[in-house]
């Protein structure tokens, strides 16, 4: 799975930098600091563009619940086959400069392709994942990728 | 006097241009297998990751390293950006290597010197492309290239007196020159000769005794003697190849002939390119569990045409199959290549007007719609991804006019 996404610190809005649920979230490796978002974080947030502009929300359904899937992620085919169209799914992009999968940071130009389920409580983010190409599963061995944005590795 | 141009951890710089927000972290740059790192920044060799290291293991050693994918189309690019920027500062320019360059050297004005001259280059690349490189003035190129890997990163030295030079030769080991490894560092070391100035010092006549001409030519080097001239243009090929990793472990053998198919429409657009016929052909596979296989494809005449090198290529694989074994590596070489229009017609294979005008529209098509848009059915075999994503259509030694390979 992918386990975290990177964003770096400059390309979040000023009106995020401050927010409470980023505490902790900042971390450095060289270079221009980077927010991490992790599946296994408390709470597991994801960026989002939405509309118009990026924001947090939640990344799936880890606590299970309501009638939302218990997952963080969706095969591509699962949506292609409309089993999202009675949550009114929408598709949202989770911008990401980088992504770990398999214990592997790599870097991504864009972001990730995600649906987005609004609720009273607000949205909740899954990522599309899709069958990884012979590169990607060598480089991570894993057999699935993150869909990416205008992008495939 | 010569300068060399040696572009810092290229690869990953070239990352960083366009990617700004790698500056400062530990980065590495994955091969065409996505396997192995071939290129990394500073950051992460100071975490214990070498070229060549599995990602798996750099991983390990590394963990909060970014790992990209290679793109030589970019890397091309800006190689070729910094060779026009070289090219406005000296009359005579060697694209040795997609990253190194040798130049001849003369100072910006009369009053000012070398030292001056090479961070002029160094600063006219930065400038142009954003890339980091290290340039040395010396009297020769072999001198140069040394000095440049003393200034590492983003340095600038001109070595002009005897002193100074003698005084870096010393510090540098034998195996810091080019072609010279441990075992001929292993044959020099029991007459004393273990730096570069003790090979030197030597004496000429013992140095070509244990290394041949070739080593003759580098100790003349070191004595500030020219032996290898700059060469602003590729000396003609003597052979072409192409081949390499199959991405891991190849039983199958129609897969095996996928490959062979690739790189045998990989070597016939070089053939064309360099207006070359492939004399000889030969096919080696190298395997994991079993020893190489290696034959020769003989060829009745000299020709850059599909079929005919594949009539000749196809019973050379066979003969370099293993069956069961794991077959990683495959590489074709064409050599005696004939040059010229003019072809020594075959009394027993006459020209085949209709195969050649098939050949003249696939080579056609190719150069206008792109690489391999008309291909053989049998790479239908590889995977893939082989043909639809780009980034596996260009190689770098699809990198044009290099001297070094």
């Amino acid at each position: 799975m992918c386990a975290a996404v990177a964003l770096a610190r400059s390309e979040l809005p000023l009106a995020l930098l401050d927010a409470p649920a980023l505490d902790g979230r900042v971390h450095e490796r060289g270079g221009e600091p980077e927010v991490r978002f992790y599946w296994r974080a408390a709470p597991a947030l994801l960026p989002v563009w939405l509309d118009g502009r990026i924001q947090l929300a939640r990344w799936g359904n880890r606590d299970r619940r309501g009638r939302l899937p218990p997952t963080g992620w969706t095969w591509r085919e699962t949506v292609e086959a409309g089993r999202w169209a009675e949550l009114r799914a929408e598709p949202v992009v989770v911008p990401a400069t980088y992504c770990l999968v398999g214990g592997v940071w790599f870097r991504v130009r864009e972001g990730v392709q995600g649906l987005a389920v609004r609720g009273r409580d607000g949205a909740s983010v899954y990522l599309i994942v899709e069958r990884a190409s012979r590169y990607f599963r060598v480089m991570t061995r894993t057999d699935w990728t993150p869909a990416l944005v205008n992008e495939t590795i | 006097m010569v300068g060399h141009l040696d572009a810092d951890c290229f690869y990953v710089s070239a990352e960083r241009v366009r990617h700004p927000d790698l500056l400062g972290k530990p980065v590495g740059v994955l091969g065409n297998q996505g396997a192995c790192v071939i290129a990394k920044s500073y950051e992460m060799k100071a975490a214990g990751v070498k070229t060549g290291t599995p990602v798996w293991d750099a991983v390990k050693l590394c963990p909060d390293g970014v790992y990209l994918k290679r793109d030589f189309r970019w890397y091309e690019v800006l190689s070729r950006a910094m060779l026009d920027a070289v090219g406005q500062h000296a009359e005579s320019v060697e694209y040795y290597s997609i990253d190194e360059f040798f130049y001849r050297a003369a100072p910006l004005t009369r009053r000012t010197g070398y030292q001056h001259a090479a961070a002029a280059v160094r600063d006219r690349i930065r400038e142009r492309t954003g890339l980091p490189v290290t340039v040395a003035i010396a009297r020769t190129r072999t001198l140069a290239k040394l000095f440049s890997d003393t200034a590492k990163p983003n340095g600038c030295v001109a070595v002009t007196d005897i002193d100074h030079e003698r005084a870096l030769l010393a510090r540098l080991p034998l195996t810091e020159i080019s072609g010279i490894g441990r075992r001929r560092g292993d044959r020099l070391a029991p007459y004393g000769i273990n730096t570069c100035l003790d090979l030197a010092d030597a004496d000429g006549g013992l140095v070509r005794r244990l290394l041949t001409a070739t080593g003759h030519d580098v100790w003349l080097e070191l004595n500030g003697r020219p032996a290898n001239p700059i060469n602003p243009a590729r000396i003609p090929h003597k052979m072409l190849g192409r081949g390499g990793s199959l991405g891991g472990a190849v039983r199958c053998p129609h897969l095996l002939f996928g490959w062979l198919v690739r790189n045998l429409e990989r070597l016939i657009e070089e053939l064309q390119f360099h207006r070359v016929r492939a004399g000889k052909l030969s096919v080696e596979v190298v395997y994991k569990d079993a020893p190489g296989g290696y034959a020769d494809a003989p060829l009745e005449s000299a020709t850059d045409r599909f079929d005919l090198l594949l009539d000749a290529a196809r019973p050379a694989l066979r003969q370099a199959y293993r069956p069961h074994a794991a077959a990683t590596h495959l590489h074709l070489l064409a050599t005696s290549l004939r040059r010229g229009q003019g072809e020594q017609l075959n009394l027993f294979r006459p020209p085949c007007p209709k195969l050649e005008a098939l050949a003249e529209v696939k080579r056609a098509i190719n150069e206008q719609v792109g690489r391999f848009a008309v291909r053989s059915g049998a790479t239908l075999y590889l995977p893939r991804e082989i043909y639809a994503d780009p980034a596996h259509s260009f190689d770098v030694c699809d990198i044009r006019g290099k001297v070094c390979f």
